[in-house]
C-alpha cells in the first residue's frame, strides 16, 4: 500500500463527509424532534440537486415544475383555511372542487404552454449564463422547503395513532416513503434515470499544502455546511424559537401547556429539513457536476449511517458521524477496494444499535422505542 | 401462615431516587375481598406492578400461596396463579371478545402442541368454547365477535375480568375496576365480582370509590407515601385518624371524597 | 400459459412470498427493513447448493434452513432494538449481506452468479399456495394470537402469560425462511443472480406491500402484495394499448400518491379486521360459534 497518499485520502474522507453532515443533520433533527425517520430526505436532497442541474443546463421544465409544486402547497393551504371556515359544509364541499379544479386548470395550462422556457430565453438573453446560479439556488431553496411543507401536512399532522401500538407508529415512515417515490418517479419520468451531468463552474479550481491537494469548491461547501450546523445549533440553543423545538423535542405532550404551539412550530423544523436537504444538493452539484435520480438514496443512506453513529437526535453527533462515515468510506476504498466499502460502514452501524443505540457520544437518545 | 393466598414482606421500591414503595407488608387471607386504598401517588398500582412482575422490586419478598414469586419472570408469575385487570382498560384493541378472552386462557396453554392448535380454523374448538361460556356465565354473550375497540367502556371493563378470570387464578387483582363506571354499569360489575368470590378466588382490589369498597370487600389496607398506614376491616377504616388525616387533613367524610376522587385519579 | 402471463404470475407469487416474510414480524409488531438481506442470502445458498451437487429440491430446503440460522441468530440483538432503531438495524443487516457477497469470489462476486436448476410455475405457484396456507394456518393459532397480543400491548401480553421473545424470535426467523424462499425460488427461475437486484429498493417496497395491505390479518400481505403488482402492471398495459405513454412512464407517481393517501384515508392497511368481519357477516349483528372465533 502506498502510505504517501494518506493525507491526500484523509482530505478526501473530510470533504466526503461534508456532503452528507447537511443531510445527516436534516435526519436528526426530525428524529430528535418528532421521533420520526423521515424518508423524504433523499428525496428532497436528489430534487434540489437536480433542480440545480436542470436550471444551470436551462431545462425550462424545471420551471413548470416548481410552479406546480407551489401551487399545490397554495392549494392545500387554501383547502386547510376552508376546513376551520365557518361556511356550510355544501359550500365548503363546493369551495373545495373549486379549488381543485382551479389548481388542475392551471397545471395543465403550465404543462401545455411550458412557460419555463421562455423565462429560459429571457433570462439568458438579460445576464448571459450568469443569471441561471442566482435562478439555481434560488429556486432549489424555495422549492425544496415549500415541499417540506406540503410533506409535514401528510407525516406529521396524521402520526397520531389510534391505538399507540406497535406498527401504527410506522405511518409517517410509510406517507414519507411514498412521498419518495413520488419525487423520484417525477424526476425519472421527467429526466430520465441516467446520470445527469454539467460543467463546474470553478473548473478545476485547486490548491495544493505540501502533497495534498484541495479543490477550492469542496473545501467552501466543506467549510460553509459546517458554518450552517454551526448557526443552527446556536440558534436551538439561544433564539425562543429554539427553545420551543427543545420543549416539544423533550415533552411533546406537555409543550402545547407550556405555551408552545407545536402546531406552528413542526412546520418550522420542516422547513430547516428542506432547507439543510436543497443547500446539500446544490453543492453537491457544484462539487461533483454529476447527479441522478438516485443520488438521493446513495448519500442518504450512508448519512443515516452518521446520524446513528453520532447518536439520534444529536446535532454535533450527527456532524462528527458523518465526517467519520466519510473517512471509513473513503479509508476502505483506498485500502481494499469500491466494492467493500459497504461492509465497514453497516456493520459498524449494526454494531453501534445493538451495543450501545445511543451513539458514540452517549447523549440520551430521543425516539427511544417509537417512530 | 397456610390460609394466607399472598403475603408481602418489606417490600421497597425508589424510581430514581424517589421512595415510591417503602417497607410495605400485608397478607391477603384466602378467599378473603381485600381493598388495597389510598391518596394519588401513594403506590398501589405500583404494588400492583410489583406483584406481577413489571417492574422488579429493590428489597422484600412477594409469597403466592406458599411460594416465592419475588425473583420469577412476569411471563410466568400468571401460572402460579395471579392475574390482573388494569386501571385504564388495556384489551387488544383489534381482537375480538372471544380472542380477548383466549389470550388469559394461554397461562394453560403454553405447550408447542397448544401453540399450534388452530383457534380459528374450527370454530366449535374446546378453547373457543371455554371462551364463551366463561362469558356467558359474565352475562358478555352478545359480543363474542366483535372487535372490542368499539365496544361500550362498561363492557370493556367486565370482559377485562373475565379475560384475568379464564386464566383461573387463585389471585384476581383488580387496579381499580369501578372507575369511570356509571351506577348500573358499576352494579353490573359488583354482581360479576361477588360471583367469581363466591367460585373461591381471592381478590386485591385497589379502588378510590369507597361506596364500591363497602359493598365488596372484607378487609382494608391502606397507604400513604408508599407506606402502609392501616389494615382493617371497612367499618373502622372512616375512624382511623391516620387515615383521615392522609386523605384530608380534616375529618370531612371519607367516602364522600373518595367517591369524587375515583373519576380523576391518575396514580 | 402465455410467456408474459407467465412471467407476471411468477412476479407476483415471489412478491407474495417475501411479503408473508416481513408481515410475520409485522403482525408482531416489528418492523423488518432488511428483506433484501434474507431474500440475497437465500438465492445465493440455494444457487451455491445445487452448483455444489446438491439436487434444487433438496438445495431450496437447505438454503432456508441456513437462512433461518441466521434469522435466528440475529433475531437476539436485533430484536433489543425497537421501532425506528429496529428498521435501521435490519436495513444495516440487508447492506451488510450485500457487501459480503459482492466481496465472495466463489459467489461470482460482482459478476453475479449463474444458477443451474431451472424452477418454472409449476414449483413456484404451488410453493406461493403453501405459503398463504401455512401463514393462514399460523395466524389462526395460539402463537397468532400470542403474535396479534404482542402487537397490540406487549407489556400485557406479557402478564398473561406469553412468551414474548420467543413468539418474536418465531415470527422473525419463520419470515427469515419464508424470505430466503422466495429468494432461492428467484434464483432458480431467473437462473441468474446479482446482489444489485436485491437492493434497498426491495426491502422498501415489500415492507410497503404489508403495511399497505394491512398487518392485522393475513389477507393484507396477499391483497397487498397483488394489488401493488398488479395495478402498476395493469397501468402499463394499458399505457401500451392506448399509446398515452405518459401513463406509463407516471404510473409510479400515483402509485406514490396513493401511498401517501392511503395513510390519511386508511392507516390500518386496504384489509383491517373489521372488513373482514363486515365480508364474513354481511349481515352484521349476529353472533355465533363462527362468528366467536373470528376471521384469522
Amino acid at each position: 500500500m502506498d502510505l504517501s497518499q494518506l493525507p491526500q485520502q484523509i482530505v478526501n474522507g473530510l470533504m466526503l463527509g461534508g456532503v452528507y453532515v447537511m443531510v445527516a443533520v436534516a435526519f436528526t433533527l426530525i428524529i430528535g424532534m418528532l421521533n420520526f425517520l423521515n424518508f423524504t430526505v433523499p428525496a428532497l436532497f436528489m430534487l434540489a440537486s437536480v433542480l440545480m442541474w436542470a436550471i444551470l443546463e436551462g431545462h425550462g421544465i424545471a420551471l413548470d415544475l416548481t410552479a406546480t409544486a407551489v401551487l399545490l402547497v397554495l392549494a392545500m393551504m387554501a383547502a386547510d383555511r376552508l376546513q376551520h371556515a365557518e361556511l356550510p359544509a355544501p359550500v365548503k364541499s363546493g369551495a373545495a372542487l373549486g379549488l381543485a379544479a382551479g389548481a388542475l386548470l392551471i397545471f395543465w395550462q403550465i404543462i401545455a404552454s411550458k412557460p419555463g422556457d421562455e423565462v429560459f430565453a429571457w433570462l439568458d438573453a438579460a445576464t448571459g449564463k450568469g443569471g441561471r446560479w442566482v435562478v439555481g439556488i434560488f429556486v432549489a431553496l424555495f422549492t425544496v422547503s415549500v415541499l417540506s411543507l406540503l410533506i409535514e401536512r401528510f407525516t406529521y399532522r396524521y402520526m397520531k395513532a389510534k391505538y399507540g401500538d406497535a406498527t401504527e407508529h410506522a405511518l409517517p415512515l410509510v406517507s414519507s416513503l411514498g412521498f419518495l417515490i413520488v419525487i423520484e418517479h417525477t424526476v425519472i419520468s421527467t429526466w430520465g434515470s441516467d446520470a445527469l451531468t454539467t460543467a463546474s463552474p470553478f473548473g478545476n479550481a485547486s490548491f495544493e499544502v505540501g502533497p495534498v491537494l484541495f479543490s477550492v469548491p469542496q473545501l467552501l461547501s466543506l467549510i460553509l455546511s459546517l458554518a450552517i450546523v454551526f448557526g443552527l445549533s446556536v440558534m436551538l440553543k439561544t433564539t425562543k424559537l429554539g427553545r420551543a423545538l427543545r420543549s416539544i423535542a423533550e415533552r411533546p405532550d406537555t409543550a402545547p401547556l407550556m405555551g408552545v404551539e407545536v402546531g406552528r412550530i413542526v412546520p418550522v423544523v420542516y422547513v430547516i429539513t428542506g432547507l439543510l436537504c436543497a443547500i446539500a444538493g446544490i453543492l453537491f452539484t457544484i462539487n461533483y457536476t454529476t447527479v441522478d435520480a438516485y443520488v438521493g438514496d446513495t448519500v442518504a443512506t450512508v448519512a443515516i449511517a452518521g446520524m446513528v453513529l453520532g447518536g439520534l437526535g444529536n446535532v454535533w453527533g450527527a456532524i462528527v458521524g458523518a465526517l467519520f462515515i466519510g473517512m471509513v468510506e473513503v479509508m476502505s476504498i483506498y485500502m481494499v477496494g469500491a466494492t467493500f466499502k459497504k461492509i465497514p460502514i453497516w456493520g459498524l452501524l449494526l454494531l453501534i444499535l445493538i451495543v450501545r443505540p445511543t451513539g458514540l457520544f452517549g447523549h440520551t437518545a430521543i425516539g427511544k422505542g417509537k417512530f | 401462615m397456610a390460609d394466607d393466598v399472598l403475603s408481602i414482606e418489606g417490600l421497597h421500591k425508589s424510581f430514581g431516587g424517589l421512595k415510591v414503595i417503602d417497607d410495605v407488608g400485608f397478607a391477603v387471607k384466602r378467599g378473603s375481598r381485600t381493598a388495597l386504598i389510598g391518596p394519588n401517588g401513594a403506590g398501589k398500582t405500583t404494588i400492583f406492578n410489583l406483584l406481577t412482575g413489571v417492574y422488579p422490586v429493590d428489597g422484600g419478598t412477594m409469597v403466592l400461596d406458599g411460594r416465592d414469586i419475588t425473583h420469577v419472570p412476569a411471563k410466568d408469575r400468571v401460572i402460579f396463579g395471579m392475574s390482573r385487570s388494569f386501571q385504564n382498560i388495556r384489551l387488544m384493541p383489534h381482537l375480538s371478545t372471544v380472542e380477548n378472552v383466549m389470550l388469559g386462557q394461554h397461562a394453560r396453554a403454553r405447550r408447542l402442541g397448544d401453540l399450534l392448535y388452530p383457534l380459528g380454523f374450527r370454530p366449535r374448538n374446546r378453547w373457543a368454547t371455554a371462551a364463551k361460556e366463561a362469558l356467558e356465565e359474565a352475562g358478555l354473550e352478545t359480543y363474542p365477535g366483535q372487535v372490542v375497540a368499539n365496544l361500550p367502556y362498561g363492557v370493556q371493563k367486565r370482559i377485562e375480568v373475565v379475560r384475568a378470570m379464564v386464566s383461573q387464578p387463585r389471585l384476581l387483582l383488580l387496579d381499580e375496576p369501578a372507575a369511570g363506571l356509571n351506577q348500573v354499569e358499576a352494579q353490573q360489575l359488583l354482581a360479576l365480582l361477588e360471583k367469581v368470590s363466591e367460585s373461591g378466588v381471592t381478590l386485591l382490589v385497589v379502588e378510590h370509590d369507597m361506596h364500591f369498597v363497602h359493598n365488596l370487600c372484607d378487609h382494608v389496607a391502606v397507604l400513604n407515601f408508599g407506606k402502609k398506614i392501616f389494615e382493617g376491616t371497612p367499618a373502622e377504616v372512616n375512624d382511623d385518624p391516620l387515615v383521615r388525616e392522609a386523605y384530608l387533613g380534616s375529618d370531612t367524610s371519607m367516602a364522600g371524597r373518595g367517591a369524587a376522587e375515583g373519576a380523576a385519579d391518575a396514580s | 400459459m402465455s410467456g408474459y402471463l407467465e412471467s407476471q404470475l411468477i412476479i407476483l407469487c415471489l412478491n407474495v412470498i417475501y411479503a408473508y416474510g416481513i408481515f410475520l414480524p409485522a403482525a408482531s409488531g416489528q418492523l423488518n427493513l432488511g428483506a433484501a438481506g434474507f431474500i440475497t442470502i437465500g438465492a445465493y445458498a440455494s444457487a451455491w447448493f445445487n452448483a455444489s451437487g446438491v439436487p434444487m429440491y433438496l438445495a431450496i430446503p437447505a438454503a432456508m434452513v441456513f437462512a433461518a440460522t441466521i434469522g435466528f441468530v440475529i433475531a437476539f440483538p436485533i430484536l433489543r432494538t425497537r421501532g425506528v432503531y429496529m428498521v435501521l438495524a435490519t436495513f444495516a443487516f440487508a447492506e451488510v449481506v450485500a457487501g459480503l457477497i459482492i466481496n465472495l469470489e466463489f459467489l461470482g462476486a460482482a459478476a453475479g452468479y449463474p444458477v443451474d436448476s431451472h424452477a418454472d410455475y409449476l414449483v413456484v405457484v404451488p410453493v406461493t399456495i403453501l405459503v398463504v396456507l401455512l401463514c393462514f394456518f399460523l395466524m389462526s393459532t395460539r402463537l397468532g394470537l400470542a403474535m396479534r397480543s404482542i402487537h397490540d400491548d406487549e407489556a400485557v401480553a406479557t402478564l398473561f402469560g406469553v412468551d414474548v421473545r420467543l413468539a418474536k424470535v418465531a415470527a422473525f426467523t419463520l419470515g427469515a425462511a419464508l424470505m430466503s424462499l422466495g429468494g432461492a425460488l428467484y434464483a432458480h427461475h431467473y437462473n441468474y443472480i446479482e446482489t444489485q437486484t436485491f437492493n434497498v429498493l426491495v426491502s422498501i417496497y415489500i415492507l410497503l406491500y404489508v403495511l399497505l395491505g394491512g398487518t392485522q390479518t393475513a389477507w393484507g400481505p396477499l391483497i397487498g402484495a397483488a394489488f401493488f403488482t398488479i395495478v402498476p402492471e395493469a397501468l402499463r398495459q394499458i399505457a401500451t394499448a392506448s399509446g398515452q405513454a405518459w401513463i406509463a412512464e407516471s404510473r409510479f407517481i400515483f402509485f406514490g400518491a396513493i401511498i401517501v393517501l392511503m395513510m390519511v384515508f386508511r392507516p390500518e392497511g386496504l384489509v383491517t379486521r373489521t372488513l373482514i368481519d363486515r365480508i364474513a357477516m354481511p349481515f352484521g349483528g349476529r353472533s355465533g360459534p363462527a362468528r366467536a372465533a373470528g376471521a384469522v
